[in-house]
C-alpha cells in the first residue's frame, strides 16, 4: 500500500511526464511511451444558469447539506497515444474547443494528468499552480490517485 | 411537382417524418435527406427537424453539427438557401454557428409540452415572409433544452437588427433570455426557432394551422426567386 499523496501532482510539463515515461521502462529495450492522459474540464460559464448545479444544490439543502452552492460541469480524460508534445497538447486544446466546449457558453481547462508509473518521483516538482485553482486541482489528483492506485492494485492481482 | 425541400434525418431525429409530412401538406415535394451523406439531391430548402440527434449527447446538437451532410448544409446557408432548425435543428444551426448563441436546460428544469403563444416580430426572412409582424400565433412547444442565452453584444446585435423573429408571449416557458423563440442569421435565410411549426399543419393533430405559413413563405420565396 502506497503512502496517500506521495503519487500525484496534480500539474506536470509534458516533457516532464515523457522523461520520466522513459526512465521507467523495466525491459531496457526502447517502446513507444505508454499512453498519456489529458483531463479536459468544462464548465458553465459564471453568468450562463445552470440549471443542473441548482437542481443538485437544492437537493444537497434537503440533504441537510447547508452553505453549498453547485455548479455542474464535465470532465474528459483523453488516452493520448505516443509522446506527449506541446504539439499534441495544443492538438487537444483545439479539439476542445472545437467539439468537447461550447465557448458561448462554457469555458475549459486543460491539464496533464501525471502518470500512475512513476509515483516515487513525482513529489516535488510539481508546476505552481494558480492560487485560486490549486485547492481544486489538489482535489482532482486526489481523485486521480484513488483511481490510479485501483488500477495498480488491479494489475497487482 | 412543387418545390423539393429536404429533412435531414441524424440518428436520434424523432420529428422528420412529421416535416416531410408538413411539407406535403403544403404542396411541396418532400425529400429524405441521410446525416451521412455528403449530397443536398438538389432541393432547394432543407429542414433539421427536431429530436434528440445523438441521444443529445455532449450537448444538444453538437455532435450531430459534424455529420458528413452539415458540411453541405453549411455551404449551402453561406450561399444563400432557405434552411430551417426546428427545436434540435434549431440547437444544430447553434452549435453550427450558423445561428449565434446557444440553447440551454429549461430554467424550470422540467421538459416543457405544449400549445405555447408566440409573437411575430419579423417577417423579413425567407420563412416567415407570410406572417404578419406583430401577429399572435400558437405552435407547439416541447423541449428540454430550449434556453436560449447569448452574450448582451450579441442580444444587441439581433435585436437591432430584427434578427428577434419570434418572441414568447404570456409567459416565458424554458428562461430564454429576452423572451426569444426564434431568431435569423444576418441574411434570413437561415432560421431557427425552438416550437414546431411541422405539427401546427392540419386540424386533425394541431389546435391551429399556423404551421403552414412557414411553408407558404419559403415556396413563395423560392418561386419568386425562379
Amino acid at each position: 500500500m502506497r503512502t496517500p499523496r506521495m503519487g500525484l501532482q496534480p500539474v506536470q510539463t509534458a516533457r516532464n511526464l515523457c522523461e520520466r515515461r522513459f526512465r521507467h521502462q523495466v525491459t531496457g529495450r526502447a517502446r513507444l511511451p505508454a499512453m498519456a492522459r489529458v483531463v479536459v474540464d468544462v464548465m458553465p460559464k459564471p453568468e450562463i444558469l445552470d440549471p443542473q448545479g441548482k437542481a443538485v444544490t437544492g437537493a444537497l439543502a434537503r440533504l441537510g447539506f447547508t452553505g453549498m452552492s453547485v455548479r455542474q460541469g464535465k470532465r474528459f480524460e483523453l488516452e493520448v497515444d505516443g509522446e506527449l508534445t506541446e504539439e499534441r497538447l495544443a492538438e487537444v486544446r483545439r479539439a476542445a474547443e472545437m467539439l468537447l466546449a461550447n465557448t458561448v457558453i462554457e469555458t475549459f481547462n486543460v491539464r496533464v494528468e501525471a502518470s500512475p508509473e512513476s509515483p516515487d518521483e513525482a513529489e516535488g516538482d510539481a508546476e505552481p499552480t494558480e492560487p485560486d485553482e490549486s485547492a481544486e486541482q489538489a482535489k482532482s489528483a486526489e481523485q486521480g490517485q484513488s483511481a490510479n492506485q485501483a488500477e495498480l492494485a488491479t494489475q497487482a492481482g | 411537382m412543387g418545390l423539393k425541400i429536404g429533412v435531414v434525418t441524424f440518428p436520434g431525429s424523432l420529428d422528420d417524418q412529421d416535416a416531410l409530412r408538413a411539407i406535403r401538406l403544403c404542396g411541396g415535394e418532400p425529400v429524405s435527406l441521410w446525416h451521412a451523406n455528403d449530397a443536398l439531391n438538389d432541393v432547394a430548402a432543407v429542414i433539421l427537424p427536431g429530436g434528440f440527434s445523438y441521444g443529445d449527447y455532449l450537448r444538444c446538437g453538437a455532435i450531430s453539427r459534424f455529420a458528413p451532410v452539415m458540411a453541405e448544409v453549411i455551404k449551402a446557408a453561406e450561399a444563400g438557401m432557405p434552411i430551417l432548425g426546428i427545436c434540435n435543428g434549431f440547437q444544430i444551426l447553434c452549435e453550427a454557428h450558423l445561428l449565434p448563441g446557444a440553447l440551454i436546460r429549461n430554467a424550470v428544469r422540467v421538459f416543457v409540452c405544449k400549445d405555447q403563444d408566440l409573437r411575430v416580430e419579423s417577417v423579413d426572412t425567407t420563412w416567415t415572409s407570410d406572417f404578419t409582424a406583430g401577429q399572435i400565433i400558437n405552435l407547439v412547444l416541447k423541449n428540454g433544452e430550449g434556453g436560449y442565452v447569448a452574450d448582451e453584444e450579441t442580444l444587441r446585435r439581433l435585436e437591432g437588427e430584427g434578427r428577434v423573429i419570434f418572441r414568447y408571449v404570456n409567459g416565458n416557458p424554458n428562461g430564454s433570455f429576452h423572451d426569444i423563440a426564434g431568431i435569423c442569421n444576418e441574411r434570413g435565410n437561415v432560421v431557427g426557432l425552438m416550437p414546431h411549426p411541422e405539427h401546427n399543419v392540419d386540424s386533425l393533430t394541431g389546435p391551429t394551422q399556423d404551421g403552414r405559413l412557414f411553408f407558404s413563405s419559403v415556396f413563395n420565396f423560392l418561386a419568386a426567386k425562379v
